[in-house]
């Protein structure tokens, strides 16, 4: 390990674990679409099956008096369903699995991320760019569905003099466009950014060690790493927060278009 | 600190996706570099609405609310 160069960005690397087989393409190498079972699905899965041990486990006794861990099962579920319902309104809650379903998932796979050795999904921006287009089409489909084309009040304010207000809707047409990117990168960058910014450090401690009497000074990189471990779980917990409180706000976009 | 990441992606956001809508319209349409400029322009006010709207939202996320009783200060003495 120590003749290796410390890379910061090896712990993003996705690898093959099990072939599943090529599909399409006319035989030659290089054709078709390979698909595999990745490091990345294999995390996703796990994600997955700890929520839904957790779930299932914890609603199972259905106790009056609840035990610890039914507990925190209904903790979690009030606590999306207040804020849907504050953010969004009580219509909102028709979307409250979705909702639920997101937060839950990039809250575990981002503390899955906090193990050593284990592959943060959230750091792949296909992951976290898919969920926000899932939330963007999810606003356009719903939000002309319930309101047909009222939903396009959304494009203009009221109350804006005629003569400005080509621009004021090309401005309003960008800031909604420009939605699921600032969503997906918030959570990306931030995630990206702090597994980066741990290795670093915990590299340079390791670097440190090895340069003989300078060996004193890596207690600071340590010190720094342990108190940024302290911060990445609370970014871990913060932005799944965040992806839930923008989603409602989209949301609550699509159900009442024009404020 | 996420405050601050949220706010400054959300500008940045804005002002890429109207540089990109310049773009694509400018490759379709004979308005070479003036689609561009125009919609870049209008990305940075589309950012500023941005950042205007995230801090309407944060502050009444932690507005005080309406029945809070005063708290009693010095010139009540």
């Amino acid at each position: 390990m120590a003749e290796q160069p410390i890379e910061p960005i090896h712990q993003f690397r996705i690898n093959n674990l099990f072939d599943i087989g090529t599909f399409g393409g006319n035989g030659t190498p290089g054709s078709g679409t390979h698909l595999a079972f990745t490091n990345s699905a294999l995390f996703m899965v796990l994600t997955v099956g700890l929520i839904m041990a957790f779930l299932i486990l914890g609603s199972s006794r259905r106790a009056i008096v609840p035990t610890r861990m039914q507990l925190m099962t209904e903790m979690s579920y009030e606590f999306i369903a207040n804020m849907v319902r504050n953010t969004a309104g009580t219509e909102g809650m028709k979307f409250f699995p979705m909702v639920f379903s997101l937060f839950m998932f990039i809250l575990v796979a981002n503390l899955f991320g906090m193990f050593p050795y284990f592959f943060t999904v959230t750091s792949h921006i296909i992951i976290t760019t898919m969920m926000a287009l899932l939330v963007f089409f999810t606003v356009i489909i719903y939000g002309f569905y319930k309101n047909g084309f009222k939903f396009l009040k959304l494009f203009v304010p009221s109350g804006i003099p005629i003569y400005i207000l080509p621009m004021v809707v090309l401005i309003e047409i960008i800031s909604f466009l420009s939605r699921p990117l600032s969503h997906s990168l918030r959570l990306f960058g931030n995630i990206l950014a702090g597994h980066i910014v741990l290795k670093v450090f915990g590299g340079m401690v390791v670097a440190l060690l090895g340069a003989g009497a300078w060996g004193f000074f890596s207690i600071a990189p340590f010190g720094m790493a342990v108190a940024l471990t302290g911060l990445e779980f609370l970014v871990a917990a913060l932005q799944a927060f965040v992806f839930a409180v923008l989603t409602c706000v989209y949301l609550h976009d699509a159900i009442h278009p024009g404020h | 600190m996420s405050r601050g990441l949220r706010l400054g992606s959300e500008f940045v956001a804005a002002i890429f996706v109207g540089a990109g809508l310049g773009y694509i319209i400018d490759m379709f349409l004979p308005t070479r570099p003036w689609g561009l400029v125009v919609l870049l322009l209008l990305g940075f006010a589309a950012g500023v609405l941005n950042v205007v709207r995230a801090t309407a939202q944060m502050n009444a996320e932690t507005a005080v609310p309406k029945d809070t009783p005063a708290l009693p200060d010095d010139e009540d003495q």
